[in-house]
């Protein structure tokens, strides 16, 4: 038990030819053990073997430099005693270094470096070192690294089986994957080393038999430390290296790709194609072909994220904070941008259709958006708003929303926050999208609306959009 | 009546009810007499300020600084007694242990309610579409777990360090006893203040609060931003009085090298909150300001940049992870040698880890920002700095393994808790590098996925050492233990519902799933995890439950354990009774040994210098 405290007497021997090594050595043991300690000197072999027979020190200090000592005779009464014993070998030549032994513990391994010669460790003489344990437990180690190599594949297995990820579908992810591979690797392996052994641990050298006993004794080993710090430092500088060409193969740009400009505002989406004049709710992309988007929000911080697509970039308001994101679709199909940064309200409804067709379906969808720019202030007004995102606040049907709902609201009086009165005209209108807290309803909140509008809407599309407010009695 | 108003709590709750209404008051007359309308949200700042400067005079946080100030005397700490029984713990005491069980009870006060929160709105993400709560409120509530979680880490980090640390270094108490009151009840008004939040029409920001989201968000981010500038406060504090106390009050004969191992972790995690929480206060304060004043820290129309909040935001924000860990490693160094019956194994190097995991831990705040949109070629260096943090962790869980090699395991409640902390962490810290190189967290950044690997760590880190903290010092404080029956039925609860709630969340999170959604797409098929991982949170929730009852049930009726329960080294159980009794170490004991000798006969850590009085 550690917890039993040594007795009143604590009996040291000293076994040395040489005069100074006891008075070197005196001092430090009475000042380390207390005045109760009781000293022995003994000079030669043979007394020193009487006396530890007789006397039963708890530890006895041998001069490693003091030939007249035989080790081999002093080891083998030392360990064939049955008593708590504990053997300090000093070597006064070395610069002090100690090596610390104790009876019960003792290995055969460690008999053997005695003997041969003393292994001094450059540790200072505090630190009692305790090399114990290779042969004997060589076979732990043996069985736990199967073990860990062993559960290093079932676990990557059965990472590879499942399916992690979505769809890969677009150049840029394909690197990433890659990466990700060779991190659940890492991840199989790392897992298993630890866990393996210390289950084994656990499991191996458990109490067994009811024994309340202390586990091995043994405290650092500097080498290892190093060992397992320079190890996982070049790990790490592997994998950020590995990460940096990842990342630069997902930056890769085209010469010529497709551009496309990004605009994101609470919560809604909208796409504009510059080359074609087009503004969507949808983002529609030509397969195999490399896609430049511009990035930019409207009121507060978006996130671009298609996880089909792996890549992922957010949204800043502000004109200088424009980002940019390149994505190479490779899989025709229909996806869905979902905003991946918290926005307010809406935030988990903030998604819009991302559709991947061939280059013919493209083109035709391109020509079908232009026909469609009729003739009818109306229909015209309908699509601005729809491209506008206005309907994900305003409803044209009813339906209580975050902002006031479009249907039957011209022509009606409404209350606004300051107490007064309104009745929605067309002025009323222009000044609600383009001056938006200038006249905020009851009910409605200030500043959720973009007050951008005035810039991003042209006349011509305000005049359409009011007049299908208009209309909608 | 007068009983009930002798209690410093209630005096205190009196003077912040009082402070504010004159906070609103004094904002508003001035208006009025100016001859301008009432305005709510500055006046309910002013109320808030004022509402935790009227608490902490009401509780006689200023008393003895007042009675100074007058040239009056006081009493020293060191005559301080306490009133004896429960009632203690409900008044202003200088008495580091009662000081230490205030930040704990306060601690998982604010656990159970962060825990709620977060049951609620699993509840709501059990299946697709909204059923119980609104999207506001829904969003606010995910805000809420985040912070009010990280408050109750923080006060139970410092419950752990104010009753631990002067009892393992051998002080009679922490170097500034008024300080350290004033620490803990500080963070008493800032704990109201943040659950007012709710009641002043929330925030939808998540805890992360970016501009310009915060700049429009409802009134509730002001008192967010008021409380966690008075939290932050009294960490700082806290982290000072350690700091000074275990430089300048160990035992003789404790060189830094034999200091107990969850000092070295309390010194490093310290150091991080004194000097990094500044940054935290003044980023929600800048927001708070472009609220009141229009100033346009962070609003590009008037030169601003949103990205400067992220990154003052981080720069706290990402050592603080290591603020709530470094104490739970500590915890399981401290706790492993003690069942495993064997030497912490690298000693100096596991103490040197925790500093090197703070050093580390200021260069990797932009991880957060990698899709952010801040300067590109900022990334990879920050991988490189990201990746680094797995050495010095790394050392920990080597030596923590070699610790465990060849023990003999005395599988007690608080060591199941301390491999479990060891497993749960090391999953942790492994999905870590996904997330640390760039092109990988580009799909991660802002999923389930993070939320998963967070969790991880913090239970990891956090959650199983404080169990295991709570079941092991127990005694120390009641002189009963806690039951072995319930402490085992909470671990083998709580930690397979863990795994399965954690490992649930990062499989949604790498199919899609983003963080902070209300609702989620049918279509991404996530239902039926999402369901799993609602049943294990709650099955989590049952295990706490059992452990609370548990807690208060063993207070009176727990198997007494006056000794030395777990034939530990360490001086509080080796020389001190329990309950400890108050100014600790009668007389100072001189240290002899290495803390964790175990198995070396004869060796000891401690001992009382020899009986010196004439009787």
């Amino acid at each position: 038990m550690v917890s039993s405290f040594p007795s009143a007497e604590y009996k040291v021997l000293m076994a040395s030819a040489n005069p100074l090594f006891r008075k070197g050595l005196e001092k430090m043991v009475l000042g380390r053990y207390g005045e109760s300690t009781t000293l022995r000197a003994t000079t030669t072999t043979s007394e020193t073997l009487e006396v530890m027979e007789s006397w039963q020190p708890n530890l006895v200090i041998v001069d490693y430099d003091d030939k007249s000592i035989s080790r081999a005779e002093f080891l083998h009464q030392f360990v064939t005693g049955d008593l708590p014993m504990q053997v300090m070998l000093v070597s006064l030549q070395a610069s002090g270094a100690v090596v610390v032994y104790d009876r019960r513990t003792l290995t055969p391994a460690q008999a053997q470096d005695w003997l041969s010669s003393p292994q001094f460790l450059p540790n200072p003489p505090h630190s009692e070192a305790q090399p114990a344990r290779r042969n004997s437990s060589m076979k732990h180690y043996v069985f736990a690294g199967v073990l860990v190599l062993i559960l290093t594949v079932l676990v990557d297995l059965l990472l590879s089986v499942t399916r992690l990820l979505p769809v890969q579908a677009s150049l840029q992810a394909q690197p990433i994957d890659r990466l990700f591979d060779i991190e659940i690797i890492a991840i199989s392996f790392l897992f298993s080393l630890i866990a393996v052994f210390i289950v084994y641990s656990l499991v191996v050298f458990r109490r067994k038999n009811g024994l309340d006993e202390d586990g091995a004794y043994f405290k650092s080993n500097n080498p290892l430390e190093i060992i397992w710090t320079v190890i996982p430092l070049g790990a790490v500088i592997g994998l950020s290296y590995f990460g940096a060409i990842t990342l630069g193969q997902t930056r890769q740009a085209d010469p010529a790709p497709i551009e496309i400009k990004v605009v994101s505002g609470q919560w809604f989406w909208r796409f504009e194609y510059p080359e074609y004049g087009i503004v969507s709710d949808k983002m529609y992309m030509p397969v195999d072909k490399q896609a430049k988007l511009t990035l930019t929000s409207l009121d507060v911080i978006h996130s671009f994220w298609v996880p089909e697509f792996r890549v992922k970039q957010d949204l800043l308001p502000g004109e200088n904070l424009v980002r940019e994101l390149r994505i190479t679709p490779t899989l025709v199909g229909e996806y869905k941008v979902r905003c991946a940064e918290m926005c307010g309200t809406s935030h988990a409804y903030m998604e819009s259709p991302v559709i991947v067709v061939e280059q013919a379906d493209f083109d035709a969808w391109v020509q079908g958006e232009l026909a469609a720019i009729g003739t009818d202030p109306i229909a015209r007004g309908e699509r601005w708003a729809k491209n506008n995102g206005c309907q994900s606040c305003h409803s044209v049907d009813g339906t209580v929303n975050v902002g006031p709902t479009w249907q039957g609201l011209f022509g009606k009086t409404v209350e606004l926050m300051d107490g007064s009165t309104a009745v929605v005209d067309d002025t009323y209108l222009l000044n609600a999208i383009t001056n938006p807290n200038m006249q905020v309803q009851v009910g409605a909140v200030a500043n959720v609306m973009p007050q951008t509008y005035k810039d991003s809407i042209s006349a011509e599309q305000l005049s359409d959009i009011i007049a299908f407010i208009k209309s909608l009695q | 009546m007068k009983k009930i108003l002798s209690i410093g709590f209630v005096t205190g709750i009196i003077g912040q009810i009082i402070g504010v209404a004159v906070g609103i008051g004094l904002l508003t007359g001035i208006r009025a007499l100016m001859g301008l309308a009432p305005k709510t949200e500055p006046a309910a700042v002013l109320g808030a300020v004022f509402g935790v400067i009227g608490f902490m005079i009401g509780v006689g946080g200023f008393k003895d600084w007042f009675a100074w100030a007058k040239g009056e005397d006081t009493i020293e700490a060191e005559e301080f007694h306490d009133q004896p029984g429960i009632i203690r713990y409900w008044g202003y005491s200088l008495d580091h242990k009662v000081i230490g069980v205030q930040y704990g009870i306060l601690s998982l006060l604010l656990l159970v309610l962060g825990g709620t929160f977060a049951l609620i709105f699993r509840a709501e993400l059990a299946q697709t579409g909204i059923q119980f709560i609104s999207l506001d409120f829904f969003n606010t509530l995910i805000g809420m777990h985040g912070m009010v979680l990280i408050i109750s880490i923080l006060l139970g980090i410092s419950a752990l360090s104010n009753y631990l640390v002067p009892l393992l270094i051998g002080a009679r108490d922490m170097a500034f006893p008024r300080l350290n009151a004033f620490g803990f009840w500080l963070a008493v008004p800032a704990s109201i203040t943040i659950v007012a939040a709710i009641f002043t029409g929330g925030f939808d920001t998540g805890w992360t609060g970016y501009p310009p989201l915060s700049v429009r968000a409802p009134l509730g981010m002001q008192m967010f931003f008021v409380a966690v500038f008075f939290a932050g406060w009294s960490s700082i504090l806290g982290a000072l009085n350690l700091i000074v106390t275990i430089i300048r009050m160990r035992a003789p004969g404790m060189n830094p090298f034999r200091m107990p191992i969850f000092v070295w972790a309390v010194l490093a995690t310290s150091i991080i909150a004194l000097t990094a929480t500044q940054l935290i206060g003044t980023s929600f304060q800048m927001v708070s300001f472009q609220r009141l004043f229009g100033m346009g820290f962070f609003d590009p129309a008037k030169g601003g940049n949103p990205l400067l909040f992220q990154h003052l935001f981080w720069f706290y924000s990402h050592p603080a992870v290591y603020v709530f860990i470094l104490p739970g490693l500590g915890i399981i160094s401290e706790l492993l040698p003690v069942f495993v019956r064997k030497p912490l194994f690298g000693y100096k190097w596991v103490a040197m880890s925790s500093m090197g995991i703070a050093l580390v831990g200021f260069l990797v705040w932009a991880h957060h920002m990698f899709t952010s949109g801040m300067e590109e070629y900022l990334r990879v260096p920050f991988m490189y700095s990201t990746l680094l943090v797995a050495v010095p962790t790394g050392i920990k869980f080597f030596s923590w393994t070699a610790t465990i090699w060849q023990g003999k395991m005395r599988f007690a409640t608080p060591l199941l808790f301390t491999l479990g902390g060891i497993m749960v962490f090391l999953l942790g810290g492994l999905t870590g590098p996904p997330l640390g190189t760039v092109a990988t967290d580009l799909h991660l950044h802002d999923t389930y996925f993070v939320v998963g690997h967070f969790h991880d760590t913090l239970f990891g880190g956090y959650i199983f050492p404080l169990f295991a903290a709570i079941y092991f010092w127990y005694p120390k404080i009641t002189g009963r233990r806690m039951n072995e029956t319930l402490g085992k039925i909470h671990f083998y609860l709580m930690t397979p519902s863990f795994l399965v709630m954690t490992f649930g969340q990062m499989a949604v999170g790498l199919l899609g799933m983003r963080r902070r959604i209300a609702d989620y797409d049918p279509a991404q098929g996530f239902q039926t995890t999402n369901l799993i991982v609602t049943i294990a949170a709650f099955l989590i929730a049952v295990s706490i439950l059992i452990f609370f009852i548990n807690l208060f049930v063993s207070a009176k009726k727990g198997e007494p354990a006056t000794n030395n329960l777990w034939e530990s080294r360490s001086p509080e159980w080796a020389i001190l009774p329990s309950p400890a009794p108050q100014h600790n170490y009668e007389k100072p004991f001189s240290v002899v040994g290495d803390p964790y000798d175990y198995g070396l006969k004869d060796s000891k850590f401690v001992e009382t210098a020899p009986q010196q009085s004439a009787d």
